[in-house]
């Protein structure tokens, strides 16, 4: 299992959810995956990549396989390409492993130019994910139907979150960080990461703490298109406009 | 006074961040300390004292920790350890660090990882030592640590101990995999 390497260029995205029905990424990373092929772009899917709680058999099976084989190509044209578990994915690890001979592993420390890069999902700093991942499971499986009426329900979740930490920093008298993501990249950064990049809350941002401490969110695929570009040390958070 | 620090010491909630300047001792060979480092900026040179003079054993850089093994066994230290260049680490105590496991926790990954990728290279070691017998092996590492906890079943243990026995030193031993 790799957890550190060294990426001159590596493009990542995370949450795709490619099986979930409301998930438009696999018809848009067809274009972006050969982008990578042409430009010679290492990829990292940042977590969530296939859907095993929200997904329909169907949806997954159909889409799955066009995404694999996209995947497949960059690997023959001597790419690599990582996959960092999400909490959408875990189930499927050596199936996606056995599948494709993609590089799973739980998160990965990335070292490009002289900049030191942590990329992991995020999911470990939910804390109605680490709290019970049961229960947490269950309520993402109930909530797939709320897909029908609002197929950007995670970012709602998202929303939510930072809320509860509003209201519990209001009775801190406002010490701490305005998201727990900000929160658990802070931790990572003060030791000795130049940038954090997370996925999880399908909300794209790019935050610089500090000079030199910097945290980008990678979005998502359901409905965005955003990825982060890493290029020689240099980190970008980029929106797919398509192959053009 | 091995490690003069410098009065740029900052806590971090339960951690602290130091600077040392250019060939500063951060941490001295032999010496019983209860502190891990995780390297912010700059680089680590770790070393062992020889008759011969210091043996450079690795360069650390930016994210790359040392010093774990006293904080978990309170023992002193295997090698000294100094800046590089002017360093600035992360200093964790016992405390700090199961706050830090509690709040970072792919920390306590890379922590076992590195754990388990020198209990490997060690038993590659002593197999190699004692000419591939991996029976030989395993009772040598159990003798190793017996001595090191102090206790007297060092003595009572067959070198070369028939497979059951063999089993239940894998047990005891709980590093030899």
């Amino acid at each position: 299992m790799i957890i550190d390497t060294r990426q001159e260029r590596l493009l990542i995205v995370s949450d795709l959810h490619v099986g979930n029905p409301y998930s438009a990424a696999s018809r848009n990373l067809g274009g972006f995956f050969e982008y990578a092929r042409r430009e010679r772009y290492n990829v990292c899917i940042n977590g969530d990549g296939f859907e095993i709680l929200q997904a329909s058999f169907a949806s997954l099976a159909a889409d799955a396989v066009g995404v694999l084989k996209s995947i497949r190509s960059l690997i023959e044209a001597g790419l690599s390409v990582f996959y960092v578990v999400g909490n959408h994915d875990i189930a499927l690890e050596n199936f996606i492993t056995a599948w494709s001979g993609i590089q799973i592993t739980p998160f990965l420390n990335v070292s490009s130019g002289i900049e030191r890069i942590r990329v992991e999902h995020g999911h470990l700093y939910d804390p109605s994910f680490v709290r019970s991942p049961r229960f947490y499971e269950w309520m993402t499986r109930a909530a797939g139907p709320l897909l029908h009426l609002y197929p950007d329900v995670y970012r709602l979740w998202t929303s939510y979150e930072d809320m509860k930490q509003r209201v519990k920093l209001s009775f801190r008298g406002g010490k701490g960080e305005s998201s727990i993501y900000h929160e658990a990249a802070r931790m990572l950064l003060s030791r000795g990461f130049d940038v954090v990049i997370f996925g999880h809350t399908h909300r794209s941002e790019d935050l610089t703490f500090e000079p030199g401490r910097r945290y980008v969110n990678s979005g998502n695929w359901v409905r965005g298109g955003t990825f982060v570009e890493i290029d020689h040390g240099k980190v970008a958070l980029r929106q797919w406009k398509g192959a053009s | 006074m091995f490690s003069k620090r410098l009065s740029n010491s900052e806590a971090h909630g339960t951690e602290l961040t130091r600077t040392y300047e250019d060939a500063q001792l951060i941490c001295r060979e032999g010496e019983t300390s209860a502190e891990m480092f995780v390297i912010r900026s700059g680089s680590v040179r770790v070393f062992k004292a020889s008759t011969r003079g210091d043996i450079e054993l690795a360069v650390l850089a930016k994210g790359d920790f040392f010093g774990e093994m006293s904080v978990l066994e309170g023992l002193p230290r295997d090698a000294s350890a100094q800046a590089s260049g002017s360093a600035e680490v992360l200093v964790m105590t016992p405390g700090a660090l199961l706050v830090r496991l509690r709040r970072d926790p792919t920390f306590a990954f890379e922590l076992l990882r590195r754990l388990s990728g020198r209990v490997r290279s060690l038993n590659a070691r002593l197999i190699a030592t004692l000419g591939a017998s991996p029976q030989g092996a395993d009772a040598l590492l159990y003798q190793s640590e017996a001595s090191a906890e102090g206790t007297s079943e060092t003595k009572s243990l067959d070198p070369d101990p028939k497979p059951e026995a063999r089993s239940e030193v894998r047990v005891e031993s709980g590093r030899v995999s």
